[in-house]
């Protein structure tokens, strides 16, 4: 009798266990894919909540702007990071595969920073100068008051949001032959880190061990830094917002996940590495 | 000094200046035999850097060249009595796109489409994007003509078809012509205005019957056709998206007999031949996009307006031959018979309506549903009632003509030659005036980026025709079945059922 209560018991147990288990939310997967310039700081959300929310995984990947906006409009992703607002082609491709415009979620700032190498005596550049050195115009220093050296570009590939940002606010038409494309940001300043002569191009977060060169809007005016000031009050000429797209409203576990990044604790992530706070 | 000392002093100042080179030689070596491997070296990255610099200049000009392309291989089943094979196998399209950007703001692009046997290129044209307000973009060449469903990607389309009214003014989609496009970049509009040479897709007789319209669709008759579009996208908040938008259609095609009719089959003037029968139309467009329960569309045009279809002029003649021989007059008599009969069908400009509505939803990344609901009337002046019986005749003429000829004589010979042209001046209302409408129902399932499943019923109903135009044409027979006439006066079953495979790339 005792033995076949404690067999009864246990047999209990395990069926409740399972029934309890089979009950439970299964692991949420959210995929989270595109722009290099953001790739550091969606690792970083997604490595902080995951340790609170242990329950979901979220698998974070670069590529580019355009792949990832790409990847949305395929379906393969459930977010898309942006350093660039989506075209209107994009969105009719959006609109014919899944009847959706997409949502737009400006979830940082973001300072275009010009990176010099840091025995470069030159200091500040004119956003119609650097649109010249980037447009091949402008090919040696001492046209911009440097030292008489022949001036090495390096800068993104073309599915780069990073990329197409610069492309359409400074350099204003086709980028020079001779810019060597490089794939993600901590490339660019790399290359420039180790090129006494050389010119770069990416966001604020990852401008380590190179200067920053101050940009002015004309010739006239001042010349800035990226700073959570300058960008804020717009004094910094090339500044931006990053992006979050998704295909519909976002519910669920993807709303709690963009509503934390837009929080307190995500914007405070968003100060450590190196950007600025969307609001 | 001894001898020793000196031998000793000697020894050492030999080698001291033997060894010193030595020792010198040995002090040096680590710079000496470095500096060559670093300059080699350096010649090394130099010359890898001149070969990186030229192949990513040849990869610069090959990421200007895009490939796309799909297939659509798929089963049809059939349902009606008259369609045999009732199902087959078939390739619906098989499609490679190139496009080319040679430099900025220019784009050549060439489609071609391949099918079992036949190829035709679907599209071929150059784009010139003007590059300083990013607005305007010249086209010319083959390209689609500007129209919601006729744009939309034969790869996406819901229903797996577009619907009868466009088929039916737009065939094949894609028309010879040059375009002007403008789309400002800030302001969600955009206005095209095309002209066209307006004979691309369709069967246009000459006075012969023989279709005008060659496999080049080299315009025919001087008559170009205009055609513009207008869209405005308006955003909805957080719910969605509506556009809304309008085009016009302003052409004509060449009459080939003196006689235009009306859309009821009556007389409505002489026209010369050669002279412009216009067909005009406009529609209104309009695709609402809800962030409804993970995204809904609702979309549909409706259009209106006259077409025009050319009569035609066809001369047929034969000859027969008798003979016979009248002995007591010692006569042979020889006829010979040459009948002409000449047909000659008038224009007719036939009022139309035909409109479309799609309801689509998606379920997660990888289903879609979608329903269609459209109908065509190809002559809103007639109801079914009229089928078979609205009718033009112009007065026939018969006439006949005999000429005899007295041969040698001794032997007579008589030929005798009958001349009869008969001709007839008519045309009857049928089938082509017939409305349709049509609900079709469908399945996509997205596999991944590049493979589409779809399934979709197609549920088509006829317009039914009075008892006069019971059976206005459509024989059939099964082999070996009995030859039938489809009976129009009641719906005739005529289902598809489509199952359909597409890789994407």
């Amino acid at each position: 009798m005792k033995k076949s209560n404690t067999i009864k018991t246990i047999a209990g147990v395990i069926l409740l266990a399972v029934i309890t288990v089979s009950f439970m939310p299964a692991p949420k997967k959210i995929t989270i894919k595109g722009s290099d310039t953001m790739v550091i700081i969606a690792q970083k959300w997604a490595e902080v909540y995951m340790k609170s929310h242990p329950e979901v995984t979220l698998q974070v990947t670069g590529g580019g702007s355009g792949t990832g906006i790409s990847a949305l409009i395929n379906g393969a992703t459930d977010i898309c990071n942006a350093s660039r607002p989506m075209k209107q082609s994009e969105i009719d491709k959006l609109k014919e595969r899944f009847g959706s415009l997409g949502v737009e979620i400006r979830c940082a700032k973001d300072g275009i920073t010009v990176y010099l190498n840091e025995s470069n005596p030159l200091k500040e550049l004119s956003i119609k100068q650097l649109g010249g050195i980037y447009t091949g115009k402008i090919k040696n220093w001492k046209e911009v008051g440097g030292p008489d050296e022949a001036i090495k570009l390096y800068g993104r590939e073309n599915s780069s949001g990073t990329y197409v940002f610069f492309q359409e606010n400074v350099v204003k038409g086709d980028y020079a032959a001779s810019c060597q494309t490089l794939p993600g940001t901590s490339a660019v300043v790399n290359a420039v880190k180790n090129d006494k002569y050389g010119i770069g191009y990416g966001g604020a977060a990852y401008s380590k061990g190179v200067k920053h060169c101050l940009v002015k809007r004309d010739d006239k005016s001042p010349s800035y830094a990226p700073s959570a000031e300058t960008i804020k009050n717009g004094t910094y000429p090339i500044s931006r917002y990053l992006y979050m797209y998704v295909r519909n409203r976002p519910t669920g576990e993807m709303k709690n996940y963009i509503d934390w990044i837009l929080g307190p604790e995500g914007q405070k992530l968003v100060v450590e590495q190196g950007y600025f706070p969307v609001k | 000094m001894n001898m020793k000392k000196i031998s000793l002093s000697i020894l050492s100042l030999g080698m001291l200046v033997f060894l010193a080179p030595v020792h010198s030689a040995k002090a040096q070596s680590p710079t000496d035999t470095l500096a060559p491997q670093v300059s080699t070296l350096r010649d090394k990255i130099s010359g890898v850097e001149e070969r990186l610099a030229t192949a990513e200049a040849d990869l610069a000009k090959l990421t200007k060249i895009k490939f796309s392309g799909y297939v659509q291989a798929q089963w049809q089943h059939f349902e009606a009595a008259n369609v045999f094979p009732s199902n087959y196998l078939t390739i619906r399209r098989a499609r490679f796109k190139l496009q080319y950007e040679p430099a900025k703001g220019v784009a050549l692009v060439l489609q071609p489409d391949f099918e079992p046997g036949n190829f035709v290129v679907k599209e071929a044209y150059a784009r010139l994007n003007e590059t300083w307000m990013k607005t305007f973009s010249l086209w010319a060449g083959k390209f689609n003509r500007p129209n919601y469903e006729v744009e939309y990607s034969s790869s996406d389309l819901e229903c797996l078809e577009r619907s009868r009214v466009i088929k039916a003014l737009y065939p094949g989609e894609y028309a010879i012509g040059a375009k002007l496009e403008v789309t400002p970049p800030r302001i969600p509009l955009k206005f095209q205005l095309a002209v066209f040479n307006g004979n691309d897709g369709q069967t246009i007789p000459d006075y012969n019957g023989t279709n005008q319209n060659s496999a080049d669709n080299k315009d025919f008759d001087n008559y170009k056709d205009l055609m513009g579009r207008l869209t405005y996208a308006f955003k909805l908040g957080r719910w969605g998206g509506l556009t809304l938008g309008a085009h016009g259609y302003y052409g004509a095609v060449r009459a080939t007999t003196d006689t235009l009719l009306k859309s009821d089959y009556t007389k409505d003037k002489v026209v010369k031949v050669g002279s412009a029968l216009s067909r005009n139309w406009v529609g209104a467009e309009m695709q609402f996009y809800a962030d409804i329960l993970g995204g809904l569309v609702l979309k549909g045009e409706y259009i209106m307006g006259v077409n025009a279809f050319p009569g035609f002029n066809n001369t047929t003649s034969s000859t027969s031959f008798t003979s016979s021989v009248n002995a007591t007059k010692d006569t042979v008599t020889q006829t010979f018979t040459t009948t002409k009969t000449t047909s000659i069908a008038p224009n007719i400009r036939k009022n139309f309506t035909g409109f479309y509505v799609y309801l689509v939803k998606n379920i997660g990344k990888r289903n879609q549903f979608a329903i269609r609901y459209e109908s065509y009337d190809p002559n809103a002046k007639l109801g079914g009632g009229d089928l078979g019986v609205k009718a033009y005749k112009a007065n026939s003429n018969t006439s006949t003509t005999t000429k005899n000829t007295i041969g040698a004589a001794g032997n007579v010979l008589v030929n005798k030659v009958v001349n009869s042209t008969v001709v007839n001046n008519a045309l009857t209302s049928g089938t082509a005036d017939l409305a349709y409408s049509q609900i079709t129902l469908a399945w996509n399932y997205y596999f991944d980026d590049n493979i589409k499943i779809s399934l979709a019923y197609e549920i088509p109903m006829n317009e039914k025709a009075g008892t006069a135009g019971k059976v206005m044409s459509g024989t059939y027979s099964a082999p070996g079945g009995t030859p039938t006439k489809l009976d129009y006066s009641n719906l005739i079953h005529q289902n598809i059922l489509t199952l359909r495979l597409q890789a994407k790339f």
